[in-house]
C-alpha cells in the first residue's frame, strides 16, 4: 500500500497590509515581483555594481591592512598592484569555494577603468584629481555607517569584541609597531590612547566590509553571467542563487590582520571565530540597507521637529526608504555609488535607460531606482535565508510551523510599511 | 557507559557530527567529566543544509567550532527538567529556547530521541542544525 502524502497545511489569507507580498514569499518569491523586466534590471545592476565592488573589496583590506594609521593617508585610493592581483577566495582556480567561474584577480573593465577612466589615459594622480576614478567613498561611508550602527545593533559579536581588553591589547601591540620609528606619533598615543584605539577600530571595521564584498562581488559576476547564459530566468531564481550563496559562505572567517614591514599583527585574529553571517552579512543589511544616516545635500533634517529618530535602532534612511535622487553636489554616497555603477552598465540597461523618462539625462535617476530593486532581492534573500536557518520549510506540514514562518515574514515587512520605505513602489514597473 | 563521543561513534546516524567534532578538536571537551547536555543533529539534518555550508566550514575550524559549540550546554538537562526552565545558554553564549507545544522543539528543531543518557551527561538528538540568531 502507497502511504499516504502528507498534504501541505494552509493558511487563511494574511490581512498584513502586504498581504500579496507576504504570500510571494510563503511561495518562495521575493518582495519585488517576478517579471522578466525586473529580472533584467537586477542582474545589469549587480553586475554594474560587482566591478566598482572589485576594486572596494581591495582598497578596504589594503586600507586596513597597509594604510592602517598614517595620518594623512593622501594615496589610500591608490591601489598597488599587488592588490589588484590579489586573489578573490571565492573566484578562480585557487578559490576555496568557487562562486564565480571567472578569474581571481581584479575584472578586466576595472582594470580598464583604472587605466583610462572617463577621460583618456594618464598618470594616476591626474585621474584621482580630476575625480575620474572609483568612489573610494561611498565604501567609507558604507564601512562608518557599520561602525556607528554597530555599538546598539547587538548583531554578532564583532562590535563586542572591540570594547574588550584582547582587542586593545592586539591593537596596543599593532599601533607601537606602526610607529616604532615615530616617536612624536608614540608621544601623542601615550597621551591619547584612545582616540588612535578608535581609529583603531575603524580599521577593523574597514577589514570587516573588505572581507564582506569579497564575497558579494564573485556572487554578482556569477549571477549576471549565468543569466547571461540562460541559466536564471526570474527573480525567485535569482533570489535561491543569493540564498544559497549566503549559506555557503556563513561560515567565511572575519579577521584584522595588519602588515608592519612584512610582519602580520592579527588584531583581530581567525580564532576568533567571526563568522561571514553574523559578524559581516547582517550587521551590514541592517547599517546600510535599513539604517546608515540622513545624507547632508539630499534633504534637510530638523532634529528638533523631530524630523530625526531619537533612536538609532528607528534610522530609516537606507536604500530600502531612499529618494533615489541624485542632486549633483559632490561627496553623497549614493550619488557615487550610481555613478561608478555608470560605467559598468550592461549594454541592454543602457538600451532601456534610454527609452524611459529622460534617457541619458536621468540615467543616474533609472539606475538608482533599479539598484533599490536590486537591494530588496538581496534583503528578500536574507530574509528568506533567516527564515531558513531559524524557523522552518515553506512546504512544512505543520501549520503551527507555516503561522511562525508567516509571523516573521509579517515582522519583517513591518520595518518597510513607514511611508518613506519604497516596497510599495517597487510593485509597479511604473516606478522609474 | 560511554561518554557522549563514544555514543555518538557507535551509532550510524552521526557520521557528519563525530567527523566535525573530530576535525574541530572538541573530542577532549566531550569527553571531560561535564555533566553537559548536548542537541545532536542526525546525517540528514546536516544534509539538509545548502551545498557548501559544510565545505566552508570544515576549512575554518575556529568558525565550525563555533556552530558546534551552540548544541552544547552546560549540565544535564532531562526533558522533564527543560519544561520547567526552557531558557538555556549555550557554550557558545547565545541563547538556546526549549518549547513542549507541539512536541519537544529546540529552537527550529524537532527532537527525534530525547533524554539519552551517557556517561558525562546526556544527549537529545534532533532533525535539524541549530543556527544562531
Amino acid at each position: 500500500m502507497v502511504p499516504a502524502l502528507a498534504q501541505p497545511a494552509v493558511l487563511p489569507p494574511s490581512t498584513h497590509q502586504f498581504a500579496e507580498v507576504i504570500h510571494r514569499l510563503e511561495a518562495g518569491g521575493a518582495m519585488l515581483p517576478d517579471s522578466p523586466e525586473n529580472l533584467m534590471q537586477i542582474i545589469g545592476l549587480y553586475k554594474a555594481y560587482a566591478v566598482p565592488m572589485d576594486f572596494y573589496w581591495r582598497d578596504l583590506l589594503y586600507i586596513a591592512e597597509r594604510v592602517f594609521l598614517k595620518p594623512f593617508p593622501f594615496f589610500k585610493y591608490f591601489l598597488p598592484q599587488s592588490y589588484l592581483d590579489l586573489l578573490n577566495h571565492y573566484a578562480g582556480d585557487s578559490a576555496d569555494l568557487r562562486i564565480w567561474r571567472g578569474e581571481a584577480t581584479a575584472h578586466p573593465q576595472l582594470r580598464a577603468f583604472i587605466e583610462r577612466g572617463e577621460t583618456r589615459k594618464m598618470p594616476r594622480l591626474f585621474h584621482h584629481l580630476w575625480h575620474d576614478r572609483i568612489n573610494m567613498e561611498f565604501a567609507e561611508a558604507c564601512m562608518r555607517s557599520m561602525l556607528w550602527h554597530g555599538r546598539d545593533m547587538g548583531m554578532g559579536k564583532f562590535d563586542a569584541f572591540l570594547d574588550s581588553e584582547e582587542y586593545r591589547t592586539n591593537a596596543d601591540q599593532a599601533i607601537r609597531a606602526f610607529w616604532a620609528k615615530n616617536p612624536v606619533m608614540l608621544g601623542l598615543y601615550k597621551l591619547f590612547p584612545e582616540m588612535f584605539l578608535e581609529q583603531c577600530r575603524q580599521m577593523s571595521y574597514t577589514a570587516n566590509l573588505g572581507l564582506f564584498w569579497e564575497v558579494m562581488a564573485p556572487v554578482f559576476f556569477e549571477m549576471s553571467d549565468r543569466y547571461d547564459e540562460g541559466t536564471i530566468t526570474s527573480v525567485p531564481e535569482a533570489m535561491d542563487f543569493l540564498v544559497n550563496g549566503i549559506f555557503a559562505i556563513a561560515g567565511r572567517p572575519i579577521y584584522h590582520h595588519v602588515y608592519i614591514e612584512d610582519k602580520c599583527y592579527e588584531i583581530i585574529p581567525k580564532s576568533k571565530g567571526f563568522m561571514w553571517l553574523y559578524e559581516a552579512a547582517l550587521p551590514y543589511v541592517e547599517a546600510v540597507f535599513y539604517r546608515t544616516a540622513p545624507f547632508r545635500g539630499t534633504k534637510s533634517y530638523n532634529a528638533q521637529q523631530r524630523e530625526v529618530p531619537e533612536d538609532q535602532k528607528d534610522f530609516h534612511y537606507g536604500i530600502l526608504f531612499a529618494d533615489v535622487f541624485p542632486v549633483g553636489t559632490a561627496g553623497i554616497p549614493p550619488t557615487q555609488l550610481m555613478q561608478d555603477m555608470l560605467h559598468f552598465l550592461p549594454d541592454y540597461l543602457v538600451d532601456y535607460y534610454q527609452q524611459h523618462c529622460r534617457g541619458e539625462d536621468d540615467t543616474l535617476i533609472q539606475l538608482g531606482i533599479s539598484f533599490q530593486r536590486s537591494m530588496y532581492c538581496v534583503t528578500s534573500a536574507v530574509i528568506q535565508a533567516l527564515r531558513c536557518a531559524l524557523l522552518y520549510p515553506l512546504d512544512d506540514p505543520n501549520p503551527r510551523h507555516l503561522q511562525a514562518n508567516r509571523d516573521f515574514f509579517e515582522a519583517q515587512l513591518d520595518r518597510l510599511t513607514r511611508p518613506e520605505a519604497r516596497l510599495r513602489d517597487i510593485q509597479s514597473p511604473q516606478y522609474r | 557507559m560511554a561518554d557522549i563521543v563514544d555514543t555518538a561513534i557507535a551509532s550510524p546516524d552521526f557520521t557528519t557530527l563525530v567527523a566535525a567534532v573530530q576535525a574541530t578538536g572538541l573530542v577532549e571537551a566531550l569527553k571531560a567529566d561535564g555533566p553537559l547536555t548536548v542537541f545532536a543533529p542526525v546525517d540528514s539534518a546536516f544534509a539538509k543544509l545548502p551545498e557548501g555550508t559544510i565545505t566552508t566550514l570544515l576549512q575554518n575550524i575556529p568558525q565550525l567550532s563555533r556552530i558546534l559549540t551552540y548544541h552544547v550546554v552546560s549540565g544535564q538537562w532531562t526533558q522533564a527538567q527543560l519544561q520547567a526552565h526552557p531558557n538555556l545558554t549555550s557554550l557558545e553564549e547565545s541563547p538556546l529556547t526549549a518549547d513542549f507545544t507541539d512536541g519537544f522543539t529546540i529552537k527550529n528543531a524537532t527532537v527525534i530521541t530525547p533524554d539519552l543518557v551517557v556517561d558525562n551527561g546526556i544527549i537529545h538528538i534532533i532533525d535539524t542544525v541549530l543556527l544562531m540568531g
